[in-house]
């Protein structure tokens, strides 16, 4: 398409004619199919017929925001996308601000309903970002420093909740849409030594279980009581599972609770103790063949905002499934991160079903 | 691919720099399929192995749930230990056989465990135990203790329960406790780890239940596949919970409780000077033992769908129109407000009327009092007497004095409160959706018409006369030096007069004492010197042309009688509020439960 740019506002017009619901259904249908085995492995991980019922509003929820977004002309949503981040921001601080029980401040209570801002700014954040970068045609270098400049903002206000796997995320989240939409190589070099320079004073910063959880990482058999419990059953249930798994509801290690958070971060355990080798595969083969699709529309569009919303948005789901799986099979350090449509959580399933419109909306009208 | 090394940015280039920024989640991706891969069919069989042999499990210990006294030290609840039969179904090979085997060794019927098991299997996960007979008997334990070990999934497991010593005696005031429920839950984090614990749930046992809950510890087993038990690998023990040492006199309360004689109503008794609660009877009671370890469901049931609601704590939830008991504090409302004096004449003649409306007031003698001040007015409880004076107070006038005395606010000494109502011109237009009329105001002023009460209240306000104005806060919690203990004062009422204190308590001591009192049948020279007041509460207004004969067939509209009263009145010890449902008299039978706490408690602090 970039070989015709003469016939560029002609396929606008084209497009903004095209069926609302002439969008991607197999992106719908691995969406819808991963939601509802989510649904049935929180019921086996957890046995309470409540918390899946919960879960269940929650897709109902997304699909239907999902289908919204999917919809909707991403170009008349440009002032809003521009706006959005403050959302996010305003409801950063005031978690940080209202008093909270323990010693976390994630979640924001509203009475009916409960969620965790920072799992919202990651997703705010790089959409604000992508349409701020992208709202006149030639980029400026200040436009870059500002952009990064907020994203700073939100990693820090996210890593004094403290939550050091979102916030890591949140800053992904912001940095990608600077890197996509053409920052020189020079500079991204520049940054990334810079980062690692500053790695020291971020260990310093992190919370003694964050720290903890990282030590259990590097040597887990030391103590499998302690903190390498969770890793060692893990793998245990993991291990346990063979070939064909144990089959569903049957999985021992699941059943007698000896997974922790076995509904939410470590449910991948469950899915491979009860479905065994094979039904990881499978669900491998869908998160693949998802981020695939999605990545697409940063292929195809022919919107300088289409193609980074969706570059970045593909990244961070992408980065929340390896994350979660390679955390739970023991290759990487626990950092708390759910997986994607199927661990138990109704912010961050709510959250990726709209990314899922969004960039639903942008295939179709770009 | 573009070349990056190229300054320039081209349009298509966000698609191939998303690729580059994706590669480390691929490969992390690849990796952890590898390593799956690896889990399952390399190492599977190692693994399958771990997960069948010794499993490692932890496993919460139970704290040890606080014991309750009452003032003195007398135990009230206690733990004892209860041993129920576990099944694990997913350690049983042939259900219909282990059912049989234990029904031939417990000597149950085989229909009853077959229903227990399929009902219990079907509420718990396949790996998880459930109950199948609870509380078993000395036999049955010494039979299973021989035999159990050679049936897998079967287990007896020793739980402690909460058992009450007293009884129906001490029901309402202790409460019960109770497995703990989602709900409760979902309220409060922090149960969520105190798993096959009871919780209080109503009474001391709910309100202290923090404190004498304790904290739970964790013990970390090692298990055999068939889940029996090889080794304890470390033990974090729990902190039991603490003591409580209630205000309460046992030997008072199940005096008192006797002579209620399961009669329905309630009784509060506290020391006017402290605050503290000495009795606290509400009758029919239960035993608590029957919720504190559930055996037999039935009889849960029966007891909660019981009509006279025996469950109910009606000494301070209760709410019964006050009728006469609040005359003294209109009386004394009236005197404030200089709407009469302790010495004008009022002729009463039975009946009342207001200008303009040809219904009579009626007072309760037929042909009246005839002329009478406020203190025969107390001591004979006229009624034409203080609808005059309530009239002339008005609402505004009234309700100040009742508010300070503590009528319709709950006075913190339980969860289980109830408001009681002191009504006002707000209220009634929003729940009766229609103005205060005078009439209103009248039957205000004998304690009747909207006017709600708790017996917890009705102590309350009396201990504000005892103590010429001093009102303190209820408490439960037996102080650990009751000479040095510093009662909180709630409410302090004064009087442009202070001897109106003296002329009042004068007036309520003639109520007994005097020849012409209400309660003059109680009086005995030998008693300690009580100052009180009945109350006849209507609980089904008269209408015009019926009499209340007619009314009285029904025993459930009897009115209900009060008596609400101090002594010994030189150094008010006790105060007490009983009120008898449908007792019709509250001389007859509402007074001398009053009378006898008094004098059972004349002594005090060191009464024996």
């Amino acid at each position: 398409m970039r070989n015709k740019p003469l016939s560029f506002s002609v396929d606008i017009r084209l497009n903004q004619r095209r069926n609302l619901l002439n969008f991607d259904y197999s992106i719908v249908l691995t969406v819808f199919l991963l939601g509802l085995f989510g649904l049935a492995m929180i019921y086996s991980a957890s046995g309470s017929f409540a918390l899946v019922l919960r879960q269940a509003l929650y897709f109902f929820l997304g699909a239907i925001l999902m289908i919204t977004a999917a919809m909707s002309n991403f170009r008349k949503m440009e002032p809003i996308y521009l706006n959005a981040v403050w959302i996010g921001f305003f409801f950063l601080v005031l978690v940080l601000v209202l008093p909270n029980s323990a010693t976390t401040n994630r979640w924001i209570n509203l009475g009916f309903i409960g969620f965790q801002p920072s799992e919202l700014m990651r997703f705010l954040l790089p959409i604000s970002a992508a349409a701020y970068l992208t709202r006149n045609p030639q980029i400026k270098l200040s436009d870059w420093i500002i952009v990064l400049v907020a994203t700073l903002i939100a990693f820090i206000l996210v890593f004094l909740q403290p939550d050091f796997g979102t916030s890591a995320i949140v800053l992904l989240s912001g940095i990608m849409p600077i890197i996509l939409s053409g920052l020189p190589w020079r500079f991204i070099i520049y940054s990334f030594l810079g980062g690692i320079g500053t790695l020291p004073f971020l260990w310093m910063s992190l919370m003694d279980y964050q720290k903890d959880r990282i030590y259990t990482f590097i040597s887990p058999e030391s103590d499998a009581l302690g903190s390498g419990w969770n890793i060692a059953q893990s793998k245990i249930a993991i291990g346990s599972g063979q070939f064909f798994g144990k089959g569903y509801m049957e999985g021992s290690q699941s059943q007698l609770d000896f997974i922790p958070e076995s509904h939410t971060d470590f449910i991948f355990a469950v899915i491979v103790e009860e479905f065994g080798f094979l039904g990881a595969l499978v669900l491998f083969l869908l998160y693949a063949f998802l981020i695939h699709r999605l990545l697409y529309v940063a292929k195809s569009s022919n919107s300088k905002f289409a193609k980074l919303v969706s570059g970045t948005l593909s990244i961070i789901l992408a980065a929340y499934i390896t994350i979660n799986i390679s955390m739970v099979v023991g290759i990487f350090p626990i950092v708390g991160m759910p997986l994607p449509f199927i661990s138990q959580g109704g912010t961050a399933l709510v959250v990726n079903m709209i990314t899922i419109g969004i960039i639903l909306s942008l295939r179709r009208t770009t | 691919m573009k070349n990056f090394s190229r300054g320039r940015f081209k349009s298509g280039e966000e698609y191939s720099r998303a690729l580059f920024f994706l590669s480390p989640f691929i490969f992390l991706f690849s990796i952890s399929l590898f390593q799956v891969m690896n889990l399952t069919l390399f190492q599977g069989d190692k693994y399958q192995t771990i997960a069948e042999s010794n499993r490692i499990y932890q496993k919460p210990i139970n704290p040890v749930r606080g014991f309750i006294y009452d003032r003195k030290g007398t135990l009230l609840a206690e733990n004892i230990v209860q041993r129920d039969l576990y099944v694990t179904p997913a350690y049983i090979e042939d259900s219909a056989k282990t059912i049989l085997m234990l029904s031939n060794l417990l000597d149950m019927p085989y229909e009853l465990l077959e229903e227990n098991f399929s009902k219990g299997e079907k509420k718990v996960k396949k790996f998880d135990s459930f109950p199948l007979v609870k509380a078993l008997n000395e036999e049955q334990i010494a039979k299973a203790k021989v035999n159990l070990d050679s049936i897998s999934g079967i287990e007896v497991k020793a739980t402690l329960k909460r058992y009450a010593l007293h009884e129906e005696t001490m029901a309402h005031v202790l409460g019960y406790v109770g497995d703990i429920s989602s709900n409760e839950i979902r309220k409060d984090k922090q149960l969520a780890e105190l798993q096959n614990t009871q919780i209080g749930k109503t009474g001391i046992e709910k309100e202290f239940d923090s404190i004498l809950r304790g904290k739970p510890g964790i013990q970390t087993q090692e298990r055999d596949v068939k889940g029996k038990l090889v080794r304890i690998l470390d033990t974090q023990g729990a902190e039991d919970g603490k003591d409580i040492y209630l205000s309460i006199d046992q030997r008072l309360q199940d005096h008192l409780f006797k002579l209620f004689k399961n009669r329905r109503g309630a009784l509060v008794a506290l020391e006017p000077k402290t605050g503290l609660v000495r009795a606290l009877i509400s009758s029919p009671s239960f035993n608590p033992n029957i919720l504190n370890s559930i055996v037999d469901t039935d009889e849960v049931e029966s007891l909660f769908s019981n009509k006279e609601s025996p469950i109910f704590n009606r000494a301070v939830s209760g709410q019964y129109p006050p009728a006469s008991t609040l005359k003294p504090f209109v009386g004394l409302a009236a005197i404030e407000n200089e709407v009469i004096s302790w010495d004008k004449k009022i002729k009463d003649d039975g009946e009342f009327y207001v200008e303009g409306d040809p219904r009579p007031y009626r007072g309760w003698k037929e042909n009246g009092h005839g002329r009478v001040d406020m203190r025969k007015a107390i001591v004979e409880s006229s009624d034409v007497y203080f609808y005059t004076i309530a009239f002339d107070l008005t609402l505004a006038g009234i309700r100040p004095m009742l508010d300070s005395f503590g009528f319709g606010k709950k006075t913190g000494l339980s969860d289980f409160e109830s408001n009681g109502l002191l009504p006002d011109k707000k209220w009634k237009l929003g729940y009766k959706g229609d103005f205060w009329f005078k009439g209103d105001t009248i039957n205000l002023g004998i304690g009747q018409g909207y006017i709600l009460a708790t017996p917890l209240q009705l102590a309350m306000a009396y201990s504000g006369l005892a103590n010429k104005g001093v009102i303190y806060q209820p408490q439960f919690i037996q102080p650990t030096d009751e000479k040095s203990f510093k009662p909180k004062k709630v409410a302090e009422i004064k009087l442009s007069d202070s001897k109106s204190w003296e002329k009042m308590e004068q007036a309520l001591v003639d109520v007994i004492s005097a020849r012409n009192g209400t309660a003059h049948k109680v009086f005995d020279g030998n008693s300690a010197v009580i100052a009180g007041k009945t109350g006849t509460a209507q609980i089904k207004s008269i209408l015009p042309g019926k009499e209340y004969d007619a009314i009285r067939e029904n025993p459930a509209l009897r009115d209900h009688a009060l008596f609400v009263g101090y002594g010994p009145v030189e150094d008010p010890k006790l105060v007490v509020a009983v009120v008898i449902e449908n007792g019709e008299s509250g001389s007859e039978v509402a007074a001398p439960i009053v009378k006898s706490a008094i004098n059972y408690y004349k002594g005090g602090l060191d009464a024996e």
